[in-house]
Protein backbone atom coordinates (compact mmCIF):
# COMPACT_ATOMS: atom_id res chain seq x y z
CA UNK A 1 0.00 0.00 0.00
CA UNK A 2 2.88 2.46 0.82
CA UNK A 3 4.25 1.87 -2.75
CA UNK A 4 1.45 4.21 -4.23
CA UNK A 5 2.15 6.78 -2.35
CA UNK A 6 4.51 8.73 -4.40
CA UNK A 7 2.16 8.39 -7.32
CA UNK A 8 -0.61 9.51 -5.57
CA UNK A 9 1.73 12.68 -4.63
CA UNK A 10 2.27 12.92 -8.09
CA UNK A 11 -1.22 12.74 -9.03
CA UNK A 12 -2.17 15.31 -6.31
CA UNK A 13 0.37 17.76 -7.06
CA UNK A 14 -0.78 17.87 -10.88
CA UNK A 15 -4.29 18.33 -10.12
CA UNK A 16 -2.91 21.20 -7.96
CA UNK A 17 -0.73 22.64 -10.49
CA UNK A 18 -3.55 22.24 -12.78
CA UNK A 19 -6.28 24.23 -10.92
CA UNK A 20 -3.25 26.39 -10.11
CA UNK A 21 -3.12 27.16 -14.10
CA UNK A 22 -6.86 27.26 -14.30
CA UNK A 23 -7.25 30.43 -11.58
CA UNK A 24 -4.65 32.35 -13.36
CA UNK A 25 -6.43 31.51 -16.65
CA UNK A 26 -9.61 33.20 -15.75
CA UNK A 27 -9.01 35.71 -18.12
CA UNK A 28 -9.09 34.28 -21.25
CA UNK A 29 -11.89 34.58 -23.70
CA UNK A 30 -13.27 38.25 -25.19
CA UNK A 31 -12.32 41.05 -23.24
CA UNK A 32 -15.43 41.88 -20.93
CA UNK A 33 -17.21 45.74 -22.75
CA UNK A 34 -15.28 48.92 -21.26
CA UNK A 35 -17.41 49.93 -18.25
CA UNK A 36 -18.65 53.70 -18.40
CA UNK A 37 -15.99 56.00 -18.20
CA UNK A 38 -13.57 53.42 -18.35
CA UNK A 39 -11.21 52.31 -21.50
CA UNK A 40 -9.88 49.94 -23.42
CA UNK A 41 -6.60 49.46 -23.78
CA UNK A 42 -4.77 46.76 -26.36
CA UNK A 43 -0.91 45.51 -26.11
CA UNK A 44 0.02 43.79 -29.14
CA UNK A 45 3.36 43.24 -30.75
CA UNK A 46 5.08 45.50 -27.86
CA UNK A 47 2.95 48.35 -28.36
CA UNK A 48 -0.42 49.98 -27.24
CA UNK A 49 -3.37 50.79 -28.86
CA UNK A 50 -4.46 52.89 -28.72
CA UNK A 51 -1.62 55.11 -28.11
CA UNK A 52 -4.55 57.86 -26.57
CA UNK A 53 -7.63 57.24 -24.10
CA UNK A 54 -9.94 59.27 -22.56
CA UNK A 55 -11.69 58.54 -19.03
CA UNK A 56 -13.90 60.27 -16.66
CA UNK A 57 -12.22 62.02 -14.13
CA UNK A 58 -12.54 62.68 -10.54
CA UNK A 59 -14.52 59.19 -10.42
CA UNK A 60 -13.01 55.27 -9.94
CA UNK A 61 -13.55 53.66 -13.37
CA UNK A 62 -12.81 49.83 -14.83
CA UNK A 63 -9.61 50.28 -17.48
CA UNK A 64 -9.81 47.24 -19.42
CA UNK A 65 -6.37 45.85 -20.29
CA UNK A 66 -6.16 42.94 -23.22
CA UNK A 67 -2.87 41.54 -23.50
CA UNK A 68 -2.07 39.93 -26.59
CA UNK A 69 1.77 39.34 -26.85
CA UNK A 70 2.73 36.47 -25.20
CA UNK A 71 5.15 38.41 -23.24
CA UNK A 72 3.85 40.16 -19.73
CA UNK A 73 2.65 43.36 -19.89
CA UNK A 74 0.71 45.95 -17.45
CA UNK A 75 -0.60 49.39 -17.08
CA UNK A 76 1.13 52.15 -14.93
CA UNK A 77 -0.65 55.30 -14.95
CA UNK A 78 1.68 58.59 -14.00
CA UNK A 79 1.07 62.22 -13.94
CA UNK A 80 2.80 65.15 -15.46
CA UNK A 81 6.46 65.14 -13.22
CA UNK A 82 6.34 60.78 -13.50
CA UNK A 83 4.57 60.35 -9.94
CA UNK A 84 3.13 57.14 -10.25
CA UNK A 85 -0.77 57.68 -9.85
CA UNK A 86 -1.87 53.51 -10.33
CA UNK A 87 -0.21 50.40 -10.91
CA UNK A 88 -1.45 47.40 -13.15
CA UNK A 89 -0.70 43.84 -12.49
CA UNK A 90 1.65 42.49 -14.77
CA UNK A 91 0.79 39.29 -16.33
CA UNK A 92 1.62 37.23 -19.37
CA UNK A 93 -0.99 37.21 -22.19
CA UNK A 94 -3.11 36.49 -23.95
CA UNK A 95 -5.19 37.80 -21.17
CA UNK A 96 -6.89 40.74 -20.17
CA UNK A 97 -7.68 42.37 -16.58
CA UNK A 98 -9.81 44.87 -15.83
CA UNK A 99 -7.92 47.17 -13.39
CA UNK A 100 -10.13 49.24 -10.59
CA UNK A 101 -8.00 52.37 -10.80
CA UNK A 102 -8.81 54.92 -8.28
CA UNK A 103 -10.05 58.75 -9.20
CA UNK A 104 -7.89 60.81 -10.97
CA UNK A 105 -7.58 64.50 -11.35
CA UNK A 106 -9.07 65.59 -14.74
CA UNK A 107 -5.65 66.49 -16.79
CA UNK A 108 -3.49 64.91 -19.52
CA UNK A 109 -1.25 61.59 -18.17
CA UNK A 110 0.64 59.04 -19.55
CA UNK A 111 0.69 55.30 -18.93
CA UNK A 112 3.31 52.93 -19.56
CA UNK A 113 4.48 49.24 -19.21
CA UNK A 114 6.73 49.05 -16.43
CA UNK A 115 8.29 45.80 -18.00
CA UNK A 116 8.86 47.43 -21.47
CA UNK A 117 9.15 51.15 -20.44
CA UNK A 118 9.37 52.12 -24.21
CA UNK A 119 5.66 50.98 -24.57
CA UNK A 120 3.81 54.09 -23.52
CA UNK A 121 0.76 56.20 -24.28
CA UNK A 122 -1.27 59.37 -23.54
CA UNK A 123 -4.27 59.16 -21.11
CA UNK A 124 -6.49 62.07 -20.53
CA UNK A 125 -8.98 62.16 -17.82
CA UNK A 126 -12.00 65.10 -18.50
CA UNK B 1 51.14 24.63 -17.95
CA UNK B 2 50.74 22.77 -14.99
CA UNK B 3 47.84 25.29 -13.84
CA UNK B 4 45.89 24.06 -16.68
CA UNK B 5 46.36 20.52 -16.57
CA UNK B 6 45.36 20.78 -12.89
CA UNK B 7 42.60 22.60 -14.69
CA UNK B 8 41.45 20.20 -16.81
CA UNK B 9 41.69 17.27 -14.32
CA UNK B 10 39.61 19.04 -11.41
CA UNK B 11 36.57 19.51 -14.24
CA UNK B 12 36.60 16.41 -15.48
CA UNK B 13 35.95 15.42 -11.65
CA UNK B 14 32.35 14.19 -10.95
CA UNK B 15 31.90 17.48 -8.80
CA UNK B 16 33.24 19.49 -11.16
CA UNK B 17 30.64 17.88 -13.93
CA UNK B 18 27.58 18.64 -11.60
CA UNK B 19 28.49 21.85 -11.10
CA UNK B 20 29.35 22.90 -14.40
CA UNK B 21 25.61 21.42 -15.72
CA UNK B 22 24.27 23.52 -12.65
CA UNK B 23 26.18 26.80 -14.48
CA UNK B 24 25.02 25.94 -18.10
CA UNK B 25 20.85 24.92 -16.86
CA UNK B 26 20.58 27.98 -14.85
CA UNK B 27 22.31 30.20 -17.82
CA UNK B 28 20.23 28.87 -19.94
CA UNK B 29 16.81 29.36 -17.54
CA UNK B 30 17.64 32.75 -17.40
CA UNK B 31 18.26 33.32 -21.10
CA UNK B 32 14.85 31.75 -22.12
CA UNK B 33 13.10 33.89 -19.52
CA UNK B 34 14.67 37.20 -20.74
CA UNK B 35 14.45 36.11 -24.53
CA UNK B 36 10.57 35.27 -23.69
CA UNK B 37 9.95 39.03 -22.62
CA UNK B 38 10.40 40.35 -26.01
CA UNK B 39 11.90 43.51 -26.94
CA UNK B 40 15.97 44.27 -28.18
CA UNK B 41 17.19 44.63 -24.59
CA UNK B 42 16.11 41.51 -23.41
CA UNK B 43 16.50 39.72 -26.53
CA UNK B 44 20.12 40.46 -26.29
CA UNK B 45 20.57 39.93 -22.64
CA UNK B 46 18.81 36.09 -23.88
CA UNK B 47 21.39 35.89 -26.66
CA UNK B 48 24.69 37.15 -24.47
CA UNK B 49 23.38 34.28 -21.75
CA UNK B 50 23.30 32.02 -24.52
CA UNK B 51 26.97 32.53 -25.63
CA UNK B 52 28.41 32.74 -22.57
CA UNK B 53 26.39 28.85 -21.77
CA UNK B 54 28.09 27.81 -25.17
CA UNK B 55 31.27 28.97 -23.65
CA UNK B 56 31.23 27.24 -20.21
CA UNK B 57 31.70 24.09 -22.30
CA UNK B 58 33.84 24.53 -25.17
CA UNK B 59 36.34 21.70 -25.24
CA UNK B 60 39.90 21.95 -26.33
CA UNK B 61 41.99 25.39 -26.17
CA UNK B 62 38.95 27.07 -25.55
CA UNK B 63 38.88 25.46 -21.65
CA UNK B 64 42.47 27.63 -21.22
CA UNK B 65 40.12 30.60 -21.27
CA UNK B 66 37.56 29.27 -18.99
CA UNK B 67 37.69 31.23 -16.03
CA UNK B 68 37.41 34.50 -18.34
CA UNK B 69 33.73 33.12 -19.29
CA UNK B 70 33.50 32.52 -15.67
CA UNK B 71 34.37 35.97 -14.88
CA UNK B 72 32.33 37.40 -17.67
CA UNK B 73 29.20 35.32 -16.51
CA UNK B 74 29.27 36.30 -13.23
CA UNK B 75 29.59 39.97 -13.80
CA UNK B 76 27.15 40.26 -16.48
CA UNK B 77 24.65 38.31 -14.23
CA UNK B 78 25.61 40.48 -11.17
CA UNK B 79 24.84 43.60 -13.91
CA UNK B 80 21.89 42.15 -15.03
CA UNK B 81 20.20 42.04 -11.67
CA UNK B 82 21.62 45.59 -10.74
CA UNK B 83 19.45 47.27 -13.72
CA UNK B 84 16.56 44.87 -12.59
CA UNK B 85 16.69 46.48 -9.15
CA UNK B 86 17.51 50.05 -10.96
CA UNK B 87 14.73 49.87 -13.57
CA UNK B 88 13.28 46.33 -13.98
CA UNK B 89 9.60 45.98 -13.16
CA UNK B 90 8.23 43.84 -10.08
CA UNK B 91 6.25 40.76 -10.88
CA UNK B 92 6.45 37.19 -10.18
CA UNK B 93 8.34 35.92 -12.99
CA UNK B 94 10.99 38.47 -12.32
CA UNK B 95 11.76 37.46 -9.16
CA UNK B 96 12.08 34.29 -10.23
CA UNK B 97 14.70 34.84 -12.72
CA UNK B 98 16.74 36.72 -9.97
CA UNK B 99 16.76 33.77 -7.84
CA UNK B 100 17.76 31.97 -10.46
CA UNK B 101 20.77 34.62 -11.25
CA UNK B 102 21.56 35.20 -7.70
CA UNK B 103 22.08 30.91 -7.50
CA UNK B 104 23.80 31.08 -10.92
CA UNK B 105 26.33 33.79 -9.03
CA UNK B 106 26.35 31.18 -6.04
CA UNK B 107 28.14 28.10 -8.20
CA UNK B 108 29.98 30.42 -10.24
CA UNK B 109 31.67 31.68 -7.37
CA UNK B 110 32.52 27.91 -6.49
CA UNK B 111 33.85 27.51 -9.66
CA UNK B 112 35.87 30.39 -9.28
CA UNK B 113 37.62 29.01 -5.97
CA UNK B 114 37.40 25.45 -7.42
CA UNK B 115 39.43 26.24 -10.69
CA UNK B 116 40.94 29.65 -10.53
CA UNK B 117 42.15 30.62 -6.84
CA UNK B 118 39.23 32.80 -5.85
CA UNK B 119 39.93 36.04 -6.66
CA UNK B 120 43.95 36.49 -6.06
CA UNK B 121 44.29 33.86 -8.59
CA UNK B 122 41.12 35.69 -11.30
CA UNK B 123 43.97 38.87 -10.56
CA UNK B 124 46.68 36.52 -11.40
CA UNK B 125 45.15 35.23 -14.67
CA UNK B 126 44.11 38.95 -15.58
CA UNK B 127 47.90 40.39 -15.24
CA UNK B 128 49.03 37.15 -17.09
CA UNK B 129 46.26 37.53 -19.86
CA UNK B 130 47.48 41.25 -19.76
CA UNK B 131 50.90 40.64 -20.22
CA UNK B 132 50.62 38.19 -22.69
CA UNK B 133 48.93 40.38 -24.90
CA UNK B 134 51.22 43.27 -24.22
CA UNK B 135 53.50 41.35 -25.84
CA UNK B 136 51.91 40.92 -28.70
CA UNK B 137 51.13 44.06 -29.61
CA UNK B 138 53.05 45.47 -32.94
CA UNK B 139 54.88 48.12 -31.01
CA UNK B 140 56.08 45.39 -28.18
CA UNK B 141 57.13 42.76 -30.64
CA UNK B 142 59.82 44.92 -32.11
CA UNK B 143 61.97 45.25 -28.96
Amino acid sequence: MTGHGAPRAAGLALVLLLLVACSTAGSAGPPPTVPPGGALIVAADLAFSPRAAAVAAGTPFGLVFENRDGAPHNVTILDGKGVELFVGEVFGGPGWRTYAVPALAAGQLTFRCDVHPTMTGTLVAR
Amino acid sequence: MDALKDGVRVEIEPVSIFLRACVVLLTLATAAIHASLGGLLFTLNGVVYVGLAVAMVLPGPFARYRWLVRVALHGFAAATIGGWLAFGARFPLAYIDKGIEVTLIAFLAIELWLFDGGPRGIVRDLRELGAAVGARLPGQAAR
